[in-house]
């Protein structure tokens, strides 16, 4: 999903980040926040080999944008927004989630790079499988979507 | 219409995360017939998990929702015509 200020994905391809900070730029912005989460290789204690990620396409595309509107409504229409992840399985050390910001100031760039991420992690349906070095797997605990969890 | 010739309305719902180690293909396919709310999804779907706790403590936790939104009201109608899930609790990143 692409819009002027927009640019939104689930995708298996490798998420790369100089491709988001070209995105969030313009003549205009005199700063730019780019945010990269990697797997990483302890959990809880466990070493981890690879994760996999599960996503509902649908409607991930449709909260990505939903986040996104409420950042462009809280820091500015005119700030620029990028926010992937990775769907499949990554080995340790590969990005999973790519998120950018710019504006004209750096303090709307922070924060709104920041409201991607953190929204992202408590709304967006994506699900998380650790396969670890023992051999075994596990679907991680997250945020439920519902008041009863 | 006799008796015979009555359909059974099912719905096909996408399971996601923790549902695909008991179900691996993400889908399950249910009797829709009576539903009228989300809450009375809810129930037919904990009747196909019912021999499986661990499913049924998983489907406790989880919401339902369209391609569009998440259902957070389950007093509200059943939506026809679209695509409904079930998604566990969510931890992308």
């Amino acid at each position: 999903m692409r819009m002027d200020n927009l640019q939104l994905a689930v995708t298996e391809a490798i998420l790369d980040g100089a491709a988001a900070l070209e995105f969030c730029n313009a003549p205009g912005h005199g700063a730019a926040a780019l945010f990269i989460g990697r797997v990483r290789d302890i959990n809880q204690g466990r070493s981890v080999r690879a994760v996999s990620y599960d996503l509902h396409d649908v409607l991930c595309r449709n909260v990505f944008e939903e986040i996104a509107r409420e950042a462009l409504a809280e820091w500015g229409e005119d700030t620029r927004l990028y926010l992937a992840h990775r769907r499949g399985r990554l080995a340790v050390g590969e990005a999973s989630v790519v998120a950018a910001a710019s504006s004209r100031h750096r303090d709307e760039s922070f924060k709104a790079c920041r409201y991607l991420v953190e929204q992202m992690k408590h709304r967006a349906p994506i699900w998380k499988q650790e396969h670890y070095v023992d051999g075994d797997s596990e679907w991680v605990k997250g945020h439920a979507l519902c008041g009863h969890g | 219409m006799s008796t015979a010739e009555i359909a059974t309305e099912t719905l096909d719902i996408g399971l996601f995360g923790g549902f695909r180690q008991f179900v691996p293909e993400g889908r399950i396919e249910i009797d829709a017939n009576g539903l009228t709310t989300i809450t009375d999804l809810r129930a037919r779907v904990e009747q196909a998990f019912a021999d499986n706790p661990n499913a049924l403590m998983l489907l406790k936790a989880s919401a339902f929702a369209t391609d569009r939104r998440v259902l957070d009201d389950e007093s509200e109608a059943l939506p026809r015509g679209e695509a409904l899930s079930v998604l566990p609790p969510v931890c992308g990143g």
